[in-house]
């Protein structure tokens, strides 16, 4: 519980920072919205885009000019930037330790290792839920001034729920690597590697049909801003890899850090 | 300058830089050979789009970024692309340039060499700044390189691709400098990749939603517009306002670092 505490307080500042970054995206965004609302000759610009592009910027499907089309359309961002800040938590949580040289302190606590990832873990997790309700509490903010329908918000709820996937995934990969890597610094350099490699191929798996199966590689992919609008759900198939990949990852951390030669 | 300072910083980010380097160009060499494709399909966008009223298609940023030529579409997603990684590659450097010092405890060993600090500031900013600039270099290679095998029968607009790649300077020494103030206003950074990672990804995302209709207002103050391939490929020239902001932000953040590095109260381990 103190550990769990402790990394709370620690991990708040950056909290605060990545819920300025979402603040501006969304106060831009809405901004942005003033000139589409109710605008039906942009729709018709739109439906004549090519595919290509429409596919590569996640726009297609959506009706730009009402507020659940240009939520849709803000997932993606919401997604790449819940992504880079669970990644970074999980793997700085468990590395820093090394880094600050304070781990001989942590680790002759009282408290199995298996504890104190657990702990940790949870902390990062809370800082997850977190900035998926500030994100969610902006989003409505922004909204009110277009008078939002019922469908509006269920939409927006589906949306949260599916960045906080997106989040849990990245998290248990940061937290497999802090785990995992002997050199904390790797930890790091790893977890950008991912995802800039992931959210690359998140753009090209949509660019060229023959490229589609790239999605089952790169979870920015696996909930689809169009598809979770036209179906009112997120797809079961991806859900399942998503828990296998947060399950594969978590286990190998727990497996990982317990028996690793800690740097010192 | 310091000789010494400067060999041995430029030798420990030596590696880093070749895999940054090596990132990048994987990025256009994955991205260029789409062109022919999407070309093709982009022709047919483009019939359509001349039965819109102009005004429109200027509100969207249509006429600016035409993806069917070589220049629109290098612009449009491989520079955009690039220009992510070189974000984030430079507010790395920027960050962790003094601050490593500090949270690896060899802060001590630097300081008491008789060498001033603003001589350490100076060496440890060139050493980067050599660096950057030899990723700068791979990009500029391998641009030319996946431009000329890739671009099939289309004519290239070459001035707007030198364009875009002369900009990379200013912009990498932007995410450097604002990087390296940052890490010298707080107390203390102590994992660098966080803060470079939401420098580098937190302009791109706010710069998302510029091209759209609607007031330009906030996004001005993220480096992806001051530096939007979109505006230089249409006009055929840079924004000068915005660059000139751009470049007074990295002067003033340049000073603003010395001043504050040499009055800095450095821990030395306890």
């Amino acid at each position: 519980m103190n550990i769990f505490l402790r990394e709370l307080r620690a991990n708040l500042k950056s909290l605060i920072i990545w819920s300025v970054i979402m603040g501006l995206l969304i106060v831009i965004a809405a901004g942005k919205f003033a000139a589409y609302e109710g605008n039906p000759e942009l729709l018709a610009i739109l439906d004549s885009m090519p595919s290509a592009m429409l596919d590569a910027f996640s726009l297609r499907a959506f009706n730009l000019t009402t507020l659940s089309g240009f939520f849709g359309v803000m997932f993606v961002y919401f997604g790449l930037l819940g992504a880079i800040a669970a990644a970074m938590w999980g793997s700085d949580i468990i590395s820093k330790e090394e880094r600050d040289k304070t781990a001989e302190f942590s680790l002759v606590l009282p408290v199995t290792r298996s504890r104190l990832v657990t702990a940790k873990a949870l902390a990062a997790l809370v800082n997850c839920i977190a900035f998926v309700l500030i994100t969610w509490g902006l989003s409505l903010v922004a909204a009110q001034q277009y008078n939002p329908d019922q469908a509006f918000y269920e939409f927006l709820a589906l949306e949260m729920q599916a960045m906080l996937t997106i989040e849990l995934i990245f998290l248990a990969i940061g937290l497999l690597l802090g785990c995992a890597l002997k050199q904390y610094k790797r930890s790091s350099a790893i977890a950008i590697s991912i995802i800039l490699a992931t959210y690359f191929m998140s753009i090209l798996s949509g660019m060229q049909e023959d490229l589609d199966f790239l999605k089952y590689f790169t979870p920015f992919k696996y909930f689809d801003a169009g598809k979770l609008f036209r179906t009112g759900k997120m797809d079961g198939t991806f859900l399942l890899i998503s828990a296998v990949i947060i399950v594969v990852s978590l286990a190998g951390a727990y497996w990982s850090y317990n028996r690793r030669d800690l740097y010192i | 300058m310091n000789k010494n300072i400067f060999r041995h910083e430029f030798r420990i980010k030596f590696k880093s830089v070749v895999y940054w380097s090596l990132g990048v160009m994987a990025v256009i060499f994955i991205y260029m050979p789409f062109f022919p494709t999407f070309a093709d399909q982009i022709d047919l966008f483009n019939e359509a789009l001349a039965n819109f009223p102009p005004e429109l298609r200027t509100a969207f940023g249509l006429d600016n970024a035409d993806l069917s030529t070589v220049a629109g579409y290098f612009g449009g997603f491989v520079f955009l692309f690039t220009q992510i990684i070189l974000s984030i590659q430079a507010a790395n450097y920027g960050f962790g340039l003094v601050s490593i010092d500090e949270s690896e405890l060899t802060a001590d060993f630097l300081l008491t060499k008789p060498v001033s600090r603003t001589q350490i500031l100076t060496s440890k900013l060139l050493a980067a700044f050599a660096g950057l600039t030899l990723t700068n270099l791979v990009v500029w290679i391998s641009s030319l390189a996946a431009i000329s095998l890739f671009r099939g029968d289309h004519v290239v607009e070459w001035r707007a691709v030198f364009l875009l790649l002369g900009s990379i300077v200013i912009f990498q020494l932007f995410f450097l400098s604002v990087g390296l103030v940052v890490s010298l206003l707080v107390r203390r950074i102590r994992s660098v990749t966080p803060y470079a990672m939401g420098l580098g990804f937190g302009a791109y995302v706010l710069n998302a939603f510029s091209g759209m209709l609607g007031d330009v207002k906030l996004e001005l103050i993220t480096p992806f517009k001051h530096f939007d391939p979109a505006y230089i490929i249409e006009h055929g020239a840079y924004d000068m306002p915005l660059i000139v902001l751009n470049i007074g932000v990295t002067l003033v953040s340049l000073v603003a670092s010395y001043w504050l590095y040499v009055r800095r109260d450095i821990a030395a381990v306890a």
